[in-house]
């Protein structure tokens, strides 16, 4: 399972999001898109979105904090 | 079966916490829902989108964050303090309680706190729903990191608006502070944001329309700017005001002010029904800080911890 969450260090959603993975010992990798502007740009690509946080979980994108959506990515 | 608690606060936010943690000194057993029915925050509230708080004594200056994190924590040191992150979807009042239902739960309690805050206001233009997140958004701490080297339009003319205006200039080209009246902002931002060369402050103006193909591309003005009506901008960062999210209050009876906001004695933070209690944003306190919120939580505290003794529930 590769999953990646596209933040910014300022937002609520986004720790939240983070915090909900550690709890679950979801491994993730944490792209910090205030400091990397490629890694903001492939974000934008992939979901048409420009809000954090986005999470792509093995290709799924899941906007914002979803927790469902998380729970069913994660399990699948 | 169902929890029994002395006091239960609606709302996660600063207010909610400080109000729990007050509960628990009192000898409250106390349960905060940290999710609110259509808020778009997590427990922390509203001040976990304010980037730098410069107005709570003890700290200069701390981010939202951190301060939200504090507050979580003092709360959380008390053992009689459960948080959870559910929504109250259903209240009933019973005879000497009140009911509250969340998704899967149904818990009791003596008296009822609501911290519920408000929800953002939304900008009722063409092509502000359609290009939400898609270069429409609400919450600059958040998102302003995106818009490097972008324009953006911050749309209000209020120290939050001026306050966000600041945040995405450290990011983006130009930031436009579009405002249908004049720009009120508290006077350290006001100088902060008038010698900000990347602003513009755009008074008596209105946004009427937002375009784009799949992200924002320009906005319309009902007048023009520069002479042109028709400014190209990358963002739109909406802060014209909140709602308050008073709806479950009002639905046992709580009377709410011409705003929407739950009136309260504001010496006790006791709404029109005995036993329930509102503090923070979603109240009908003139001046809304952190620090006032946090204020009128912990007098509901007491006044709860009062209606308790004094009507002999415990």
């Amino acid at each position: 399972m590769a999953i990646k969450v596209y933040s910014t260090p300022s937002c609520p959603w986004c720790a939240k999001t983070k915090e909900f993975l550690k709890e679950n010992k979801v491994e993730f990798e944490d792209i910090d898109v205030s400091s990397d502007v490629n890694a903001a740009r492939e974000m934008v690509k992939k979901s048409g979105q420009m809000g954090v946080p986005v999470i792509d979980a093995n290709g799924k994108i899941i906007v914002g904090f979803n927790e469902p959506e998380i729970k069913k990515a994660i399990a699948a | 079966m169902k929890e029994n608690y002395d006091f239960l606060v609606l709302g996660g936010g600063g207010t909610g916490l400080a109000a729990a943690m007050y509960g628990a000194r009192l000898g409250l057993k106390t349960l905060v829902l940290g999710t609110t029915n259509g808020s778009e925050l997590p427990v922390g509230g509203v001040i976990t989108t304010t980037d730098s708080v410069e107005n709570y004594p003890g700290f200069t200056s701390i981010s939202g964050m951190e301060l939200a994190k504090k507050l979580e924590e003092h709360a959380r040191a008390y053992d009689l303090v459960t948080i959870k992150t559910e929504a109250a979807i259903k209240i009933e009042k019973k005879k000497n309680s009140f009911e509250v239902e969340t998704k899967n739960s149904k818990y009791n309690a003596k008296t009822l706190l609501f911290a519920t805050g408000t929800k953002w206001r939304k900008l009722n233009v063409p092509g502000s729903d359609e290009f939400e997140r898609k270069g429409v958004n609400y919450c600059a701490l958040c998102d302003a990191p995106l818009f490097k080297d972008r324009v953006v339009a911050v749309v209000g003319g209020s120290d939050s608006a001026v306050k966000d205006a600041l945040v995405i200039s450290k990011y983006a080209k130009k930031v436009y502070v579009i405002a249908r009246n004049e720009v009120h902002a508290e006077p350290i931002n006001m100088e902060r944001i008038k010698s900000d060369k990347k602003a513009e402050l755009i008074t008596k103006t209105n946004v009427t329309e937002i375009k784009g193909d799949s992200l924002v591309r320009s906005i319309i003005l009902d007048k023009p700017y520069k002479g042109q009506k028709e400014l190209k901008v990358d963002g739109v960062f909406v802060a014209i005001g909140h709602i308050a999210l008073s709806e479950l209050a009002v639905s046992i009876g709580v009377e709410v002010n011409e705003k929407g906001e739950i009136k309260i004695d504001h010496r006790t933070s006791e709404t029109n029904i005995p036993g329930v209690f509102s503090a923070g944003d979603v109240s009908d306190k003139g001046f809304k800080q952190l620090i006032t919120g946090v204020g009128d939580g912990c007098t509901a505290a007491y006044y709860a911890y009062e209606y308790i003794t004094k009507n002999k529930l415990i």
